[in-house]
């Protein structure tokens, strides 16, 4: 077969390695979508098979992990871990819930602004982390329904981060294995993301918006809400609101300056902890380093760590080339058609699994299809549709993305569960709705 | 010496339908800290106590574990915080209780203790493990009380 280039070891069993491989992922796959045992042991535990079987050495597995994914994951956690201490998510959330008078409704549009623009450069489930809770205080003391602000939130956290290459998971591995850039996606997605917002909040305000009512009281004790009590600390406002202005503009210019988003993101995080840790002795700043550290979601990276070996030994296989032959031989060789697959695939696929296992197996697949659709360039339409389908299929349903699953978490803790049928029912054809605005956009801007 | 030495056999209770307001009154009235709810065979099911009244006066929003690190900027006036109160105060204890860790009738005083310093609670529930009938309750008065009349 093809893929002995990955340096595959001797093959235990005398299994042929394609199929030995394909066993083995699709038992990960199934044994991660149970959700009985963690995810990051699974995949762990999978890469270490991958080796151990001999479908890869160690050597070639360690070049099938994506560092670039690696390293802006971590810089970008560490940089939030820090910034979230200051309350600057709370001052915006109450500022712009008092712009609008408190009005019910259009608190809803402020907050569903401030997930999205939130979610754009930063995690999402760390946006909803520090947004619901403020939305929870106001929902109670203007004496609303939460419900509708926190479907919104779900919505907006995942269309948020759809728009940039840090906005969501699937955006960063796709820039990493491509070469698009931060304003590669901001120049082709931003737009699109701007009017699929709008468009949400439509059905949103049709079923909720209109009859959402506060008394006067009610929206007088929001308005008596201090926002500049939130802030914690201003002088460590100040230093991070500097680095993720720094570190934005890194990204602007990256290709410029000859740079990769994991290197902007990870020297950001180390001139934040420097900043946020000056004047303390030794002792203390390895305590404030650790509790930072801390915050990383390791069970993400050492996912995304055993994930990445896992595709990579499928890959070396062959396998995902014969895929991707036998899905351009399905659409016949036409790019709209393979374009709108993937699109709709991906957004129905990702809202019942995880996108990220989803995402990195359609990598290698997709960069398979460059020799039928004229080299790497010709890509551009299916690593859109990927990342669209993908980051907005999540909106799906209440396991569609992590996200969801925390706001979920919130509800129910407040008293208002939000409940997975209840949700699916409204929220799938909204989804769906969104992924068709976003073929439409596909077809007239590149087909 | 061990757990029904130390007790109140005949702790006042409240039943899961009292409402808040009569169990305000009782913590009130008696200065008591906890007390233990139990249903109509006498088995324990949680304690109301004085951290249930001081959750049910503030905001669901900032007791989540994941919530507000900070509330400083929620400028709630005693009126406010009053209101939320009194509209809480028809509702039944039993959306307000804790389970809390129990002793049981051997449980010896050392473990008692224990459970007092490391739960941060002054009273600790006597179950029986079986029957999860409540013995009685002992509070750290109890305690202390036996502690000085022992001769040394």
């Amino acid at each position: 077969m093809h893929g002995s280039e990955a340096g595959t070891a001797s093959l235990l069993f005398g299994l042929n390695p394609m199929w030995a491989a394909a066993i083995l992922f699709l038992i990960t796959y199934v044994v991660i979508m149970s959700e009985k045992i963690n995810r990051a042991i699974v995949s762990l535990l999978a890469a270490g098979l991958m080796i151990v079987l001999g479908i890869l050495n160690q050597e070639a597995a360690i070049q099938g992990i994506d560092f670039n994914t690696i390293g802006l994951l971590i810089g970008m956690m560490v940089i939030v871990a820090i910034t979230r201490q200051s309350g600057v998510f709370q001052f915006m959330a109450i500022w712009s819930a008092k712009k609008v008078n408190a009005r019910p409704w259009g608190i809803l549009v402020m907050i569903s602004l401030v997930t999205a623009v939130t979610s754009a450069f930063l995690d999402n489930v760390t946006t909803v982390l520090l947004v619901v809770p403020v939305t929870l205080l106001i929902t109670e003391e203007l004496k609303v329904d939460p419900y509708p602000y926190l479907f919104a939130m779900i919505f907006s956290s995942n269309i948020g981060g759809t728009a940039t290459l840090i906005g969501d998971p699937p955006n960063i591995m796709i820039g990493s294995a491509t070469g698009l850039t931060f304003n590669d996606f901001v120049h082709h997605l931003a737009p699109l993301i701007v009017v699929i917002m709008a468009m949400v909040l439509i059905p949103i305000y049709l079923i909720w918006g209109r009859r959402l009512r506060a008394t006067p009281e009610a929206r007088e004790r929001v308005m008596r809400f201090n926002e500049r009590e939130a802030i914690t600390d201003y002088r460590l406002l100040k230093y991070c609101l500097s680095v993720i202005a720094l570190v934005i503009t890194g990204f602007v210019f990256a290709k410029a300056l000859d740079l990769e988003a994991a290197t902007v993101a990870m020297t950001g995080a180390a001139l934040l902890l420097l900043l946020a840790n000056l004047g303390r002795d030794a002792e203390h700043q390895s305590e404030h380093v650790l509790d930072s550290f801390k915050e990383v979601e390791w069970i993400t990276i050492f996912f995304f760590v055993g994930l990445f070996i896992v595709v990579h030994g499928v890959d070396s296989t062959g396998l995902l080339r014969l895929l991707a032959e036998k899905m351009v031989n399905m659409t016949g060789g036409n790019l709209t058609a393979t374009t709108m697959v993937i699109l709709w695939a991906s957004a129905v696929l990702s809202a019942i699994v995880d996108n990220i296992p989803f995402v990195a197996t359609m990598i290698p697949l997709i960069k398979a299809m460059a020799p039928t659709f004229g080299g790497e360039q010709g890509l551009l339409p299916l690593w859109l549709a990927l990342s669209l389908g993908a980051c907005l299929g999540g909106n799906g349903t209440l396991i569609g993305a992590s996200a969801n699953l925390v706001v979920a978490g919130f509800a129910e803790r407040a008293g208002q569960p939000i409940r997975f049928f209840r949700y699916t029912l409204l929220a799938f054809p909204i989804m769906l709705l969104s992924i068709a605005i976003g073929m439409g956009y596909l077809y007239w801007r590149y087909l | 010496m061990n757990a029904r030495i130390l007790m109140n056999p005949k702790p006042m209770t409240l039943r899961p339908t009292d409402t808040v307001a009569v169990a305000a009154n009782q913590i009130l009235k008696h200065h008591l800290r906890h007390l233990p709810v139990v249903d109509e065979q006498g088995r324990y099911l949680g304690t109301f106590s004085i951290y249930s009244l001081l959750k049910l006066t503030l905001p669901k929003a900032v007791l989540d574990k994941y919530g507000l690190d900070k509330v400083s900027f929620v400028t709630e006036n005693l009126g406010d915080l009053a209101e939320r109160f009194a509209g809480r105060c028809e509702e039944p204890v039993k959306n307000w209780v804790n389970i809390h860790e129990v002793a049981g009738p051997d449980t010896s005083a050392m473990d008692i203790m224990l459970l007092m310093l490391h739960g941060r609670t002054a009273s600790v529930p006597v179950v029986d493990k079986t029957s999860k009938q409540l013995e009685g309750m002992i509070s750290f008065w109890d305690v202390l009380e036996k502690l000085m009349a022992e001769k040394v």
